[in-house]
C-alpha cells in the first residue's frame, strides 16, 4: 500500500482511536481555566533543590522540591517555595509513584500550587499542574506544551495531536494567558 | 452517551468490522531506568505477587474492594501470553502509603492529590529493578462504586483497580487515547484504546474493565509466556526533525488486518523507537507529538521531549516479521 491515500488512512486511524471505548483511570482531567481557579499560587521559576527524605517513622519516601521564584502569576509564597512530592531515591531503594512529575535541579517550570491551611503546597491537578519550559532547538524559543483551553461558550474542541493550529506557546504568551484567566476569575460579577 | 459520540462509535465500529477482529498487539511503556549506563526494567522476580487489602470507604467495603482487586489481578493473570500472577494474602490496617514491605491496596484520604483517583507506589531495588513492594491507594476524596453495573456519579473501583494493577506489575502509561474540551470549560476523555491510558473517563462509566491488545502486549513483553517473542515481531526506527533525532515522539502502528493500534515512543535523543509484541505483518505508522496533555505522566525526564512538530505518516507500510525486527525505518516530521 502506498500513501497516495494518506488522508483516508489518517481518518481511519483516528476513527479507530475514537471509537474503541476503553477506560484508564488515574487522573481526573482539568483544563487550564480550572487549574487557574483552583490554585492559590502560580509560580514561574527554576528548581534549585530536590531532596528525598523518609517520612516520620520511616514509613515512606517523599521528595521536597524547592523552586526559586522568578515571577508569580497568581498569589505569592515568597522568593523560594517548596512543594512535596510522593516518592524519591534514598540509598539502594527508589520509591516510584507512577505518573508523578519528577523534578531535577535546573528545571524551568510553571507550577500551579494549592494548599490546605498551613501545610506544604501541593501541585493542583498532580501532573497537570506542571508546565515545563523547553527550548525549541530550531529557533531558540522557550515554549510550553499547548494548554488545554478554549473560548467560553465555544463548541467542544477535540484535541488532535500534531495539529498545526495548536502551536506550542512561548513562555511569554502562556504567562499572558494565565494572567488573563486570573483577572477574569477575579473580576467582579453582577 | 452523547449523540455525537454514538455517531463516532458507530463509524469506528464499522471500520473495525472491515479490518477484522483485534488481535494482541502492543502500545505500552514499561517502567524502568538507567543505572550505571545500563537499562533496568522493573518487574517482579518472585511470583505470585502477594497483596493485602486495606481500608474500604463509604459505599465500598473492604470485602468489595477485595473482590474488585481479585478480579483485576485475574484479568492480568488470564492473559495467555504472559506469566504474571498475584495472590490475596489477607486484610490489613496498614496504610497503602507506607513503604513497609507489604503490598497493600486500599482507600485513603488524599485531598492534596486533588485530581488523582488512584496511584501506585512502587518500591524497587534500584540496582536490579526488582519490585519489592507496590502499594495502590484509591482516593476517598471521590465517590466510588463497586456495583456490578456501576453507578451514576461514582467512579468504578474495578476499572481503576485494573489500571493500577497494570502499574503494579511494571507497566507505565499508554498514550492511545483522546480528549476534548467542552463548552463548560471542562476536559473529558472521548476514547482510549488501552486500560493504561492515564486520564479518567467520566464517573459512572464501567467500560474500562477489559484489557485491550495494547495492555496484553505490554504484560506479555514483561512476563513472556513460552514462545511469545518468537511468535510476534517488532518495528524499529527513528524519528527525525530537520535531520536530527527527537525524543518523546509518540509512534503508533496500525495493523490493518487485525485492527490493532500499536504505539510506543522514541526513547532516546537520537529518535530511536521500538514497538515490540506485534502481530506479524504490515503496519501503517503514524508519528505525533504529546502536545495535548501532561507529558510528565509518561516521562520522568520530560524536559527534552519534543512536542513542536506536525503529526505525520510514514510513506510506506512497515513489516513486523515473525520472531524478529523490521528493517530500520526513518520517519521525518516537520516543525509546526
Amino acid at each position: 500500500m502506498t500513501f497516495g491515500n494518506r488522508h483516508a488512512v489518517l481518518a481511519a486511524v483516528l476513527a479507530i482511536c475514537t471509537g474503541a471505548v476503553a477506560r484508564a483511570t488515574v487522573i481526573v482531567p482539568a483544563d487550564l481555566t480550572e487549574l487557574v481557579a483552583e490554585s492559590t499560587a502560580i509560580v514561574h521559576g527554576r528548581v534549585v533543590e530536590v531532596r528525598a527524605e523518609w517520612t516520620e517513622g520511616r514509613r515512606a519516601i517523599e521528595s521536597y522540591v524547592t523552586l526559586a521564584a522568578a515571577t508569580y502569576l497568581k498569589g505569592h509564597l515568597g522568593e523560594r517555595v517548596t512543594l512535596r512530592m510522593p516518592g524519591g531515591r534514598l540509598g539502594a531503594f527508589r520509591s516510584i509513584v507512577v505518573g508523578a512529575p519528577e523534578f531535577r535541579e535546573g528545571d524551568e517550570v510553571i507550577v500551579f500550587l494549592g494548599n490546605h491551611g498551613p501545610s506544604i503546597p501541593f501541585l493542583v491537578g498532580f501532573s497537570q499542574g506542571v508546565y515545563r519550559v523547553v527550548v525549541d532547538a530550531a529557533n531558540g524559543q522557550r515554549t510550553v506544551i499547548p494548554p488545554a483551553i478554549m473560548a467560553a461558550g465555544g463548541e467542544p474542541l477535540r484535541l488532535v495531536r500534531g495539529d498545526g493550529r495548536r502551536p506550542a506557546p512561548t513562555i511569554e504568551q502562556f504567562a499572558t494567558d494565565i494572567r488573563g484567566l486570573v483577572a477574569a476569575a477575579e473580576a467582579p460579577r453582577r | 452517551m452523547t449523540e455525537r459520540f454514538q455517531r463516532v462509535l458507530a463509524a469506528s465500529l464499522a471500520t473495525l468490522l472491515v479490518v477484522g477482529a483485534p488481535l494482541p498487539a502492543g502500545a505500552y511503556l514499561k517502567l524502568g531506568g538507567r543505572v550505571d549506563g545500563r537499562t533496568v526494567q522493573l518487574r517482579w522476580e518472585r511470583l505470585p505477587a502477594r497483596y493485602f487489602i486495606g481500608q474500604g470507604t463509604a459505599n465500598v467495603t473492604a470485602a468489595q474492594l477485595e473482590g474488585a482487586v481479585n478480579r483485576a489481578f485475574q484479568s492480568w493473570q488470564d492473559v495467555p501470553t504472559a506469566t504474571f500472577a498475584g495472590t490475596f494474602v489477607g486484610f490489613t490496617s496498614a496504610s497503602p502509603s507506607d513503604d513497609d514491605g507489604m503490598t497493600t491496596i486500599g482507600f485513603e484520604g488524599r485531598p492534596d492529590l486533588d485530581r488523582v483517583l488512584g496511584a501506585t507506589r512502587i518500591l524497587t531495588n534500584e540496582a536490579t529493578g526488582e519490585i519489592v513492594e507496590a502499594d495502590i491507594f484509591l482516593n476517598t476524596t471521590f465517590d466510588w462504586s463497586a456495583a456490578s453495573g456501576g453507578e451514576a456519579g461514582r467512579f468504578d473501583v474495578d476499572s481503576i483497580a485494573l489500571h493500577e494493577v497494570g502499574h503494579l506489575l511494571g507497566l507505565g502509561h499508554s498514550a492511545i487515547g483522546e480528549t476534548e474540551l467542552q463548552g463548560a470549560g471542562r476536559r473529558r476523555v472521548i476514547a482510549a484504546e488501552a486500560v493504561m491510558f492515564p486520564i479518567a473517563f467520566s464517573a459512572g462509566n464501567i467500560e474500562g474493565r477489559t484489557l485491550r491488545a495494547d495492555d496484553i502486549a505490554g504484560v506479555s513483553d514483561i512476563y513472556p509466556e513460552g514462545d511469545f517473542r518468537d511468535r510476534t515481531g517488532s518495528i524499529t526506527g527513528r524519528v527525525t526533525k530537520n535531520g536530527t533525532g527527537i525524543f518523546g515522539a509518540h509512534v503508533v502502528a496500525w495493523n490493518q488486518r487485525t485492527g490493532s493500534l500499536i504505539g510506543n515512543f522514541s526513547l532516546s535523543n537520537d529518535g530511536t523507537f521500538t514497538i515490540a509484541g506485534l502481530e506479524p505483518g504490515p503496519h501503517v505508522i503514524r508519528v505525533e507529538p504529546l502536545d495535548d496533555g501532561e507529558i510528565t505522566s509518561f516521562f520522568s525526564e520530560s524536559a527534552n521531549v519534543d512536542i513542536n512538530f506536525l503529526g505525520a505518516f510514514h510513506d510506506r507500510l512497515v513489516i513486523a516479521p515473525r520472531g524478529g525486527g523490521s528493517d530500520r525505518t526513518e520517519i521525518a516530521v516537520r516543525p509546526k
